[in-house]
Formats: C-alpha cells, structure tokens, sequence
C-alpha cells in the first residue's frame, strides 16, 4: 500500500512540476506538456491514491467482519465453557458437602 | 514573465501540495486517518486547484503575442506587428489598446460559441505542422510557405467594425457589397479592398 503511495506522490509531484513550468514559462512546449502529459500523470495519480484508500477501507471493514465473526464463535465455544466452569465448583462443593445431620 | 492571479493560484497550490508530499516521502508516516487526509489535500485537492487555475492560466498565455512569436517562423509577423513605423492592417491593430497584448489572438480567433476550442485546435494543427514541417526551414523558407488556411473571414472584422455605421455606408465599396458582406461571401481583407494584413501577405 505504502510503495503505491509513494509512487503517487511522486508522480502528483512529476505533474506539479509540469503545470509549475507551464505558469513559470508560457511557451509552447511547457503548456502543452502540461495539459496533456501533466494532466494525464496527476490524474493517474489521483487514480492510484484513490484506489489505495479505497482498499484500505475494504481491508479494514473485512478485518472488523472478520474480527465480529470470530468473536462470535469465540463467544459460542466460552460460553458452554464458562457455564461448565460455574456448574463444576458447585457439583464439587455439593459432593465434598458434609451429610446433614440426622440424614 | 506574465504572473495573473490564476498563476498565483495555480503557484501557491503546488507548493502546498509539494510540502505535503516531501513530508509524506521523507517522513513516510503510518498510513491512518491523519495522513490519508494530508493525502487527499496533497494528491487531489491543491493539484486539482492548481490543474484548474495553471490550465486557465495557460489558455491565457496562449493568447499573448509572444506565445504566438515563440516559434521562429513567427519571428517576422512578430517584429512587423510591434513595428511602430509599419503600416500593415496587423501593426495597426496592435497599436490600439483593444488589441494590445493580443493582437494575433484577436484577429485570427475563430468567432462564436465553440470559437476557443476551435481556435486552439487550429493551434495544435499549427504545433503538428511546425514540428514536421517547418521546424528546420530558414526564416526566408518559412515566409514564402506559409499561408493563411482559408480567406480572412469578413466576420473577424465586423466583430468592431459595424456594418450599420453611417460613415461605413457611406462607402460606395461598402453600400454595394453590403449583402455579400454580412453573408461573409465577400472578404474585407483577401479580396483586395483591405489590407496587407501583413507587408509581405499579398505578393504573389
């Protein structure tokens, strides 16, 4: 992810640099490269930034899926569990309970 | 160097956006929300407010009559037409403040709703034959080749000069070709009456 946006940004600053020549110097061949080449390179990297964040959030909204599933699961298999754990200290305690007196 | 607010505009965005991005590049942050929002205004906001305003900016330089003398075949049009001492129709043109800065542009603009975009088309046509034709001729080369694609239309001209004036009826030429005229049949300047728009733009 990092690597694309780093490519982004270098190439919105490649394109920058091109509209910056077009505006420092207006002759043919800067504003021309720049509104062809530099347009094409800053929305190719508008394009990558987007793609990237776009699948960051996909990333991240499948983890907390993922993360909400698995603590469900996680919840059916401790839940007998913790019942069994409350359940054996009381079938313990009524086995070692002394007799009654009389019984 | 020409700087209007558009180039300031355009400027001062690039230079935002390039803080943002060294920033990015030198320091390479984790990737959350902080640093996508930098992003977003680094990658997309300034950019696109510098691509809109650089881009007004360049359409407006490509209006300037040194944009249009950049190439060396121009070299002539250009010095006859800030000739102080020419008495071409393009020399006179440019010494009213109208025209000023823009005299080729304003003159050779095609007219209309689509008239920019047609013009700048022609331009890139101009670009295309330049580079594959006249790019390495002489200047002397270049004078005797080039031409003005079709007549002068009538229509560039009466953009200020109205055919309803008094005194431009009173014209005897004017009155009888008035019809041809405003149906753009009849040229002001190509067909003789006018002109040369530059010295050189008649000889055979």
């Amino acid at each position: 992810m990092n690597k694309w946006l780093r490519a982004s940004a270098v190439l919105t600053l490649v394109a920058l640099a091109m509209m910056v020549w077009s505006v420092l110097r207006p002759t043919p061949l800067p504003v021309m490269l720049a509104m062809s080449l530099g347009q094409a390179v800053g929305t190719a990297a508008f394009g990558i930034y987007g793609w990237v964040v776009l699948a960051d959030l996909r990333r991240i909204r499948r983890d907390a899926k993922r993360a909400q599933e698995l603590g469900l699961a996680e919840a059916a298999v401790e839940a007998p569990a913790a019942e069994a754990a409350v359940e054996a200290p009381a079938a313990e305690a009524a086995a070692t309970k002394p007799p009654e007196p009389g019984s | 160097m020409h700087l209007d607010a558009f180039a300031v505009i355009a400027l001062a965005g690039a230079i935002a956006s390039a803080l943002i991005l060294i920033w990015y590049l030198v320091a390479r942050p984790q990737l959350n929300r902080v640093t996508k929002l930098a992003l977003l205004l680094g990658i997309g906001v300034f950019p696109i407010a510098t691509a809109g305003s650089g881009n007004y900016a360049g359409f407006e330089a490509t209006k300037h009559r040194e944009f249009c003398g950049s190439c060396h075949v121009m070299t002539p049009y250009l010095e006859d037409a800030t000739d102080p001492t020419s008495t071409g129709l393009a020399a006179i043109h440019t010494r009213n403040a109208q025209f000023g800065e823009e005299s080729c542009y304003t003159c050779h603009a095609d007219y209309g709703m689509f008239g920019t975009i047609v013009t700048k088309m022609g331009g890139m046509r101009h670009v295309y034959l330049y580079l594959t034709e006249f790019r390495n001729k002489t200047l002397a080369e270049a004078k005797a080749e080039i031409h003005i694609l079709r007549p002068f239309p009538s229509s560039t001209c009466r953009r200020c000069h109205t055919t309803s004036a008094p005194k431009w009826s009173e014209v005897g030429d004017h009155a009888a070709l008035l019809k041809e005229l405003r149906a753009g049949e009849v040229g002001c300047v190509g067909e003789g009456c006018h002109g040369p728009a530059h010295p050189w733009s008649k000889q055979p």
